[in-house]
């Protein structure tokens, strides 16, 4: 076979789901639609954790906001018979990522957790994967960003304050799934327990919509969240493989 | 530098203690000399650098009081977490509290004592010492022969703060001590008041309920205890047998009718006639009580027909929710917004108590369960102010009946309409002095501002308003040292005290110490074995939170006498004639930045409304028909007139309101409150006509009515939120349901969320 028809079966093979096969943790994470009221408190969670800057009102006219996890609300229908849908979209950490295949210098690359990661340093800003995110999670720095003091006191010293020039998105925070590794690791050499890893989104809904876990452990709650007949996976149809399971919000019956 | 010495000179500046609860304050006495500069490779006893500190604490941003837990790194505080352990909120935290941070670490926040040398609000304010300051005030309070006219305004406090502030009250001898926040349910509490006879609002166990019926209430928002109603929701939900099913009544679709399963535009303000309606039918249909021939006299004039013609519901629908209310196996009822905004709103609000009488919820799971007294807080001493009390007080003081008045932290010139005339009244006080810790538009018009900690940087203590139905209670402490040379309210109150030779009434020499002797006495309740006062008070530290573990049995349900009899919600009125203008205006509190205390904190103004996607700004919201008739597109800014003013700002168009209706979201409109909120969007507050809810004779909320004049001018809405319409894409799915819940096999068992270890 020549180099070109081993590399085009390499590349076919890729892009189709199932490439990734071994896990260390599989991390996934159900959304319950039937629960999520579409309140934002993980917007906000998530904006403190990850040291996500405040942008301004001029930025955001121009369509730069700066949050990793938005609400997309739908309406349905018409006045009198309408009816609001929240969305939480953030990253889906897609197993077949079209990102990863639109960069250049291999800045976002799927790591052995089944995440996909961005690399900020390595990053050089062509954009590319934020054109080829089917989902629109992913968020360029247009500027360097600035805190009034003292509001950088906040800033979480385990994550990365991003420059000028690199794409970011939601990372699962990774932060904390890199600690708890390591927690665990000294604890014993053990695996990390269900729950003991949060993200700050999950960790903060009010309303418990947001479930994140291992879906390769059978006892996790993700897994049992995972196997309900609600789940569903946004733009499947794509093949992007998300490891984000969502749960259709019931439409119940009036009466 | 040894350690030795280190650890020397941390004894002497009174840092740290054993392992997790203290905060350390450094008083302006104690602070540290400069010339002890120690690097890190010799590490603080109080924290290792790289390693996370956990503090647990009690959130303030609103009422409801959800026990936190601050994550520190050296010293200075990174991430606010719901405390697991605190039955309001179980871990879980909103937005509002997620933002605390940025009150802490805001840039406008005031760093001294300040002095008002110009006119009042000429922004002519100068630093002083906390001596010069406090003497201010108690030079004045001292000069006083009597002093009945002195007023102590404070924004609702919870706690054995609240004690303290009666204490130096009584010993100055002035009853005007007042607490006054705009959330603060009056409506509700008067209805609860009349028909039950209870002065605490009871706990409602949406959690266990089947079937919610909600005139209005916006509990997923901002109502009463979001957090704790966003725990129940998602588990009456998914977590029971039985999928929890929910109706929601109000004009304007709020963040809580998102989630509704139906949604019903009932005419404002006559939501408590829909309920009075499905009460006719659960007496003639269900309730057998032996005052059911009372009932049935009530609400006689209550048909299907009369109540459709004045709800706009149709009779069928009105049958409709009456049987499957009564069906429920849980069913229960709420009221807020729109209902307890109008003209009838206490008689509203009382139907919808009735309605939970009726189907005998009453003390039930699922239902309202009346709450225990609270463990602590203000006493009868203490006023709990709506707008009357606001009104009366502004009269006293254009009478010059007052001589000081104190605030803290409550900015009534922004949420009090201009019918009270509150800010003219002020101009008539002699001396105000402000505890805030933000230059909002009240405290812009002190003479003396005694600027106070932030509640993260303060001792203090909280029992939940409404309760959980157990006693249960929290202490605040201090998660990092003081930022500025600000003082905690409960030591500005201790000093006043002591500048007045009130010692022996108040003998406590701080907050900390005072909070201490206080929880003595629920120590001495028999606190759970616990060897001594210290490992107890310790213990409530490191859990965060202290309780009761014991639901109340309140018994049958039992009515005020001849309550019944005075069952009736009349018609609402509103001010201004309907042909002049045309439409109700809606106002409704932002879903974080609420009444206004949420708009100096940047993630708030910066996170997307989640009905519009709308940032940093105000808007009107009018149905699309309305629109088409009135010749406007998003964006057209248009005049909003009422009988009680003018504001301006741009239209959006909002697909779930009714078309004689248009809503104008409160917290925007700031003249002051810093650089985030200053000179941003419009105040619908101040257009509010004075019409008047006997009751409370509050202005109702609700019970404006205005025109809408378009300007010709344009702006762009700054929003985040692209097409708001799926065409197809099948992005959110629903499924078609039934009652039964479709994964009740897959039943999930309860995985608490870790905080991560210290």
């Amino acid at each position: 076979m020549s180099f070109l028809d081993r590399f085009n079966e390499n590349w076919a093979a890729l892009r189709k789901p199932g490439y990734y096969d071994k896990f260390d943790y599989a991390w996934t994470m159900t959304i319950d639609l039937d629960r999520c009221t579409g309140c934002e408190a993980c917007v906000t969670a998530c904006q403190a954790e990850n040291n996500l800057p405040i942008v301004g009102e001029e930025e955001i006219a121009k369509g730069r906001e700066m949050q990793w996890l938005r609400i997309e609300r739908y309406w349905e229908g018409e006045y009198p018979d309408i009816k609001l849908r929240f969305i939480p979209m953030l990253c889906q950490q897609c197993d077949s990522a079209p990102c990863e295949t639109a960069c250049p210098v291999s800045a976002t690359y799927h790591n052995q957790d089944g995440l996909n990661a961005q690399v900020y340093n390595r990053c050089i800003g062509t954009r590319a994967c934020a054109v080829y995110c089917p989902y629109e999670v992913r968020y360029f720095n247009y500027y360097n960003h600035h805190w009034d003091t003292p509001l950088d006191q906040q800033l979480n010293p385990d994550v990365t304050v991003r420059e000028k020039g690199v794409m970011e998105k939601c990372t699962f925070c990774i932060q904390r799934i890199r600690q708890g590794k390591d927690l665990a690791k000294d604890d014993g050499r053990r695996r990390v327990r269900d729950g003991e890893i949060q993200p700050a989104c999950a960790q903060s809904c009010p309303a418990e919509a947001i479930v994140f876990g291992d879906r390769q452990d059978p006892d996790s709650h993700v897994a049992q969240s995972m196997a309900s007949p609600r789940a569903y996976k946004v733009l499947e149809d794509l093949n992007t493989a998300p490891s984000i399971v969502y749960l259709k919000k019931v439409a119940a019956d009036a009466g | 530098m040894s350690n030795i010495e280190r650890r020397e000179f941390l004894k002497l500046i009174g840092a740290g203690s054993v392992g997790v609860g203290a905060g350390f304050a450094l008083g302006e006495a104690n602070k540290s000399p400069v010339e002890f500069l120690v690097p890190y490779p010799i590490p603080p006893e109080e924290f290792s650098p790289g390693i996370a500190t956990l503090y647990n604490s009690v959130c303030t941003m609103c009422q409801a009081g959800c026990g936190i837990t601050v994550r520190t790194r050296e010293g200075r505080a990174k991430k606010i977490e719901g405390n697991p352990l605190h039955p309001v909120n179980q871990g879980r935290l909103c937005a509002l509290g997620q933002a605390g941070l940025q009150a802490l670490y805001n840039p406008d926040r005031i760093t001294a004592p300040l002095l008002q040398i110009g006119d009042r609000g000429s922004d002519a304010f100068v630093e002083t010492t906390w001596g010069e300051g406090i003497a201010r005030l108690t030079n004045q309070l001292g000069q006083l022969d009597d002093r009945s006219g002195v007023v102590l305004l404070s924004e609702g406090v919870n706690g054995h703060l609240a004690g303290l502030f009666e204490l130096l009250m009584t010993e100055l001898g002035s009853d005007r001590l007042l607490h006054y926040d705009f959330e603060y349910p009056e409506a509700l509490h008067a209805a609860n008041e009349r028909l039950f006879g209870e002065q605490q609002l009871p706990y409602y166990d949406l959690e266990n309920s089947t079937y919610l019926l909600s005139f209005g209430a916006d509990f997923l928002g901002n109502w009463l205890s979001p957090v704790h109603y966003g725990l129940g929701f998602g588990k009456s939900r998914q977590d029971g047998a039985q999928r929890g099913h929910y109706v929601q009544i109000e004009p304007r679709m709020s963040l809580s009718g998102a989630a509704a399963d139906e949604w019903l535009p009932a005419a404002p303000g006559t939501e408590g006639i829909l309920a009075l309606g499905i009460a006719r039918e659960l007496v003639a249909k269900k309730y057998s009580g032996a005052d059911k021939a009372a009932w049935a006299r009530a609400l006689e004039s209550y048909t299907l027909d009369y109540v459709a013609a004045a709800t706009d519901v149709a009779a069928d629908t009105v049958n409709r929710l009456a049987h499957e209310f009564m069906a429920a196996d849980a069913a229960l009822a709420i009221g807020g917004g729109a209902a307890s905004g109008s003209s009838n709103g206490v008689d509203a609000l009382i139907a919808v108590n009735a309605l939970n009488y009726l189907v005998g919820n009453i003390g039930k799971s699922g239902g309202v369960v009346f709450n225990p007294p609270r463990a602590f807080g203000a006493t009868s001493k203490t006023q709990r102010a709506g707008y009357q009390q606001m009104a009366e007080l502004a009269d006293s003081a254009m009478a010059g009946e007052i001589d000081v008045l104190i605030i803290n932290s409550t900015n009534p010139v922004f949420t009090l309409p201009p019918t009270a005339r509150f800010e003219e009244a002020m101009g008539k006080i002699p001396l105000i002095v402000s505890l805030s810790s933000f230059m909002d538009e009240t405290t812009a018009l002190a003479d003396v501002v005694l600027p106070s900690h932030t509640y993260l940087e303060s001792w203090g203590d909280h029992t939940p308003d409404p309760g959980v139905a157990f006693p249960v209670a929290a202490i605040s402490q201090p998660v990092v040292a003081p930022l500025y040379n600000t003082r905690s309210t409960g030591d500005i109150m201790l000093s006043i005290a002591q500048q007045l030779g009130f010692s022996s009434a108040l003998p406590w020499k701080d907050m900390e110490t005072y909070l201490q002797d206080r929880w003595r006495s629920l120590y001495a309740k028999g606190a759970a074995g616990a060897e001594s006062f210290e490992s107890f008070w310790q213990s409530v530290l490191q859990s965060g939170v202290w309780g009761e573990n014991s639901k109340r049995d309140s018994g049958p349900a039992r009515l005020v006498t001849g309550a019944i009899n005075k069952i009736a919600v009349a018609p609402p009125e509103h001010a201004g004639a309907s042909d002049e203008f045309p439409f109700v205006l809606h106002p409704y509190p932002l879903n974080s930045i609420r009444d206004g205390r949420g708009a100096n904190l940047p993630w708030l103004q910066e996170l997307p409304d989640p009905m519009t996607s709308i940032v940093y700004g105000s808007w009107v919201e009018i149905n699309p028909v309305t629109a088409t008739e009135l010749g406007v597109a998003d964006g057209d800014v248009v005049s909003v007139e009422s009988p009680g003013g003018t504001l301006t700002a741009p239209i959006f168009i909002y697909q779930a309101i009714r078309p004689d209706v248009i809503a104008i979201p409160i917290g925007q409109g700031h003249s002051e409150y810093g650089r985030y909120a200053k000179d941003r969007g419009v105040n619908p507050l101040q257009i509010l006509a004075p019409q008047e809810e006997p009751v409370t004779g509050a202005v109702a909320l609700t019970g404006t009515r205005v025109k809408l004049v378009p300007t010709g001018r344009r702006v762009e809405l700054v929003k985040t939120g692209g097409v708001s319409r799926e065409l197809g894409r099948g992005i959110v799915q629903t499924t078609g349901g039934s009652h039964e819940n479709a994964d009740h096999s897959a039943k999930l068992k309860s995985i608490p969320i870790t905080v991560e270890p210290a």
